[in-house]
């Protein structure tokens, strides 16, 4: 059963956990490649994740000249190929959400490869394992049709929804029904 | 789009492809030709590695030419090539093509295993191609002392258990070993490095490794069968070797030992930032902060375009902001708040492994 990882962002406290797992997955040297931001520092406490989306047309890889991006057959997009990564940081630059992160030291860039080792058996990444609030949850298809129905109210408006960000994404990400001036009900 | 001229040499032929192809083999030819002294010094022992060769340069551009069609990757080596004579070049050059520096950051262990393995294999090659194609050659005018021949001419004439004479005697023997050391440190590193083990694939990962390997023990075992065994079994052990060379060669631009050849684009790369960087930097829209050249900003939204991925926004398109503000820009977009805009720097984004 192919299962997406998928984010309910407003229930994210900020612990970072999922920074903590992402160093201990195999192949990332120790070294997490996902984020944590507050929403409005100087305000309140509200954080929200942000990893790589695995874009179903990967602005990363399109504009690597080494081809160095691959594409995993379950739609991850990897982490540069060490031997192939020239260096040039094309895919920092295009990446619409800023995620890959380089190492000038290295000459290489590495990102979120959403723990490939661990998804292609079906065992959810790092981030989503230790994740303490179902912030970042691994589900499938079945699930996720039915949080969408969930969120979605009889009045046309959502609690939550589900739209497309820049492109199509492999990731599903759940907006906060904020932008809508209601409020999740748990 | 650039006007082509009619009378081009390029429309002389079918492809870019048959272009290259055929330009290679003249330019065997005619190297041949002028180290063979007009080929009367042919080592038709080893016509098997030239039939070899060519099917090689076959493949090598069918796989060049159509990765260098790219658009991101036809940029980087249309300006990596008008840049290519910058001052920094040499440097950089000897860094990333010849001490690996970044590799060393890597570790020393990774260091060491390929300065041994890529090293092992480019003087392998450089004593083999010539050797070959008879570019290089040893003759004994006077008993006692061998002429070496490079191109036709007479290099220099050393005694034949003389230093230099046995350096090139025992260079393959040499370049042998230092292949077989490193790819034994690279298979233990393999199948012990719990990181490497994450996400290694036979095929691609382990596959080019024993090729290698094999190649060096079959050449070594033709040292072996020399100087131990009186020759016994060099005939079959020299066909296995040359079948396992050929067919790496053949191979090789097709898997992970396509870097070898690929490799020298990161010179490009680097000289692309340094030079563009010096001329202008881009400043991110939302911060101000100068986080890449202005040239490399265009390319990368031009590219995009190309491949129909438009991140215009109202003010801006995100390519324009620096890495920081771009994600606080999607958390803006997460949020319906705009956290690009409060001027705070973000929190530490490292945790320690």
């Amino acid at each position: 059963m192919k299962k997406r990882l998928y984010i309910e962002l407003e229930n994210c406290i900020g612990c970072r956990s999922c920074l903590a797992a992402c160093t201990q997955c195999g192949g990332h040297e120790e070294r997490n490649r996902n984020y944590v931001y507050d929403v409005n520092p100087l305000v309140n406490r509200q954080t929200m994740p942000l990893m790589c989306l695995h874009c179903v047309n990967p602005a990363c890889a399109r504009s690597c000249p080494a081809q160095a991006i691959q594409i995993h057959e379950t739609g991850a997009v990897l982490s540069a190929l060490v031997e192939k990564c020239i260096g040039c940081q094309n895919c920092t630059i295009a990446c619409p959400y800023g995620i890959p992160k380089f190492d000038t030291e290295q000459n290489l860039m590495y990102k979120c490869d959403l723990c490939i080792d661990r998804t292609k058996d079906g065992i959810p990444p790092m981030c989503a394992s230790v994740c303490p609030t179902n912030t970042l949850q691994w589900l499938t298809e079945v699930e996720i049709e039915a949080k969408q129905k969930q969120f979605n109210l009889d009045n046309g408006k959502w609690v939550t929804s589900m739209p497309y960000l820049e492109n199509e994404t492999n990731v599903k990400v759940n907006l906060p029904g904020i932008l809508q001036g209601v409020t999740k009900l748990f | 789009m650039e006007s082509k001229n009619v009378n081009s040499l390029d429309n002389a032929f079918a492809s870019k492809f048959a272009k290259s192809m055929f330009l290679a083999v003249l330019g065997l030819i005619i190297l041949t030709f002028i180290g063979t002294r007009m080929f009367t010094h042919v080592d038709l022992n080893l016509y098997g590695y030239m039939v070899g060769t060519i099917v090689f340069l076959g493949g090598f551009f069918y796989r060049f030419i159509a990765w260098g069609e790219r658009p991101p990757t036809k940029i980087i080596i249309k300006k990596g090539i008008k840049l290519l004579f910058r001052k920094s070049t040499p440097k950089t050059s000897v860094e990333h093509l010849a001490t690996y520096r970044f590799i060393w950051n890597r570790g020393i262990y990774r260091w060491t295993q390929h300065f041994l393995i890529g090293w092992g294999c480019l003087l392998s090659c450089m004593v083999t191609f010539p050797l070959v194609f008879s570019w290089m050659y040893f003759t004994m005018t006077e008993n006692g002392y061998y002429t070496i021949v490079l191109f036709g001419m007479n290099i220099m004439t050393v005694p034949a258990e003389g230093l230099i004479a046995q350096l090139s005697y025992n260079a393959l023997n040499i370049s042998a070993l230092m292949v077989i050391t490193g790819v034994c440190m690279a298979l233990y590193r393999r199948l012990k490095n719990m990181q490497a083990r994450a996400d290694q694939k036979f095929m691609y990962d382990f596959l080019p490794l024993i090729m290698l390997i094999f190649i060096s023990v079959t050449g070594l075992a033709l040292t072996f069968s020399n100087v131990f065994l009186h020759g016994w079994g060099h005939y079959a052990m020299s066909l296995i070797h040359q079948y396992s060379v050929i067919v790496t060669l053949i191979y090789l631009p097709f898997g992970k030992l396509a870097h070898i050849p690929f490799r020298p684009l990161s010179v490009f790369a680097k000289n692309y930032r340094e030079h563009y960087g010096e001329q202008s930097m881009k400043a991110c829209k939302v911060c101000g902060t100068e986080f890449v050249s202005t040239e490399q900003s265009n390319d990368v939204i031009q590219v995009l375009g190309v491949n129909e991925i438009e991140f215009k926004k109202e003010q801006f398109h995100l390519a324009e902001l620096c890495l920081p503000c771009r994600r606080k820009y999607r958390i803006a977009q997460f949020s319906g708040f705009p956290t690009h805009e409060v001027k705070v720097k973000e929190a530490n984004q490292n945790a320690k492994g």
